[in-house]
């Protein structure tokens, strides 16, 4: 079983960290997930590929932080983060998130929650790679 | 010696993305802060957020202990 927050180039499969989630409790009634993906457009032009930075150490240990607070808040009986760095191209994952708990409005809460604390909070940077250049991404609010 | 780390648009900006500072004697955040932006102003414009030894940090008058881990870090944008 891979660990539950990890950051990596290589892509990652959602079947395969939604069943490691469902494997962790038979008390898991709803499972929410969140899927981002590379856009091949943005900002009113055609993006190549999107390169990512992070501080590694730092994001790990903020996003398995952002995992516990996930589950104390809400009450989750597990959670899954996995985060992508390295170059993407447009369609590839980015980043996936599951929550799970007994019902359905903790587990889609609390996904919503992470991924918006995860824009906040950890040390990753995008840079889209478009025909006219490089530009590194200001974040969306 | 301080390690002061770069990434993203800072590390760009500055053409680093490592550097040491000597350690003085009541260093804080915010001073070590105004040494890094005389040498590396457009960089240490985009520096939003802090870390030192990798823990989130805001005050500039937090006093820096000689071999510290210093992030400067321009707005993340990650997911």
């Amino acid at each position: 079983m891979k660990e539950a927050v990890r950051i990596q180039q290589e892509d990652f499969s959602q079947d395969k960290e939604v069943a490691a989630l469902k494997g962790s409790s038979k008390r898991i009634g709803g499972i929410a997930t969140f899927l981002g993906c590379a856009r091949d457009f943005s900002e009113g032009r055609e993006v190549s590929a999107i390169s990512f930075d992070a501080y590694g150490s730092m994001a790990l240990s903020e996003l398995n932080r952002l995992r516990s607070d996930a589950i104390e808040k809400f009450g989750l009986l597990d959670a899954r983060i996995v985060h992508r760095i390295g170059t993407v191209r447009g369609g590839d994952n980015i980043v996936f998130i599951a929550a799970g708990a007994e019902h359905r409005v903790a587990a889609l809460e609390a996904c919503r929650w992470m991924i918006d604390e995860l824009k906040q909070r950890v040390p990753i940077w995008k840079k889209e790679i478009t025909p006219q250049g490089e530009s590194w991404v200001t974040p969306h609010p | 010696m301080i390690k002061v780390l770069f990434f993203g648009p800072i590390a760009a900006a500055t053409g680093e993305r490592e550097v040491s500072v000597a350690h003085v004697p009541g260093m804080t955040l915010g001073s070590l802060k105004e040494t890094l932006t005389a040498q590396y102003p457009e960089a240490m414009h985009l520096a939003t957020m802090m870390a030192v030894n990798g823990e989130h940090a805001r005050d500039l008058a937090l006093p820096l202990a000689d071999n510290s881990e210093m992030a400067f870090m321009a707005k993340f944008s990650g997911g």
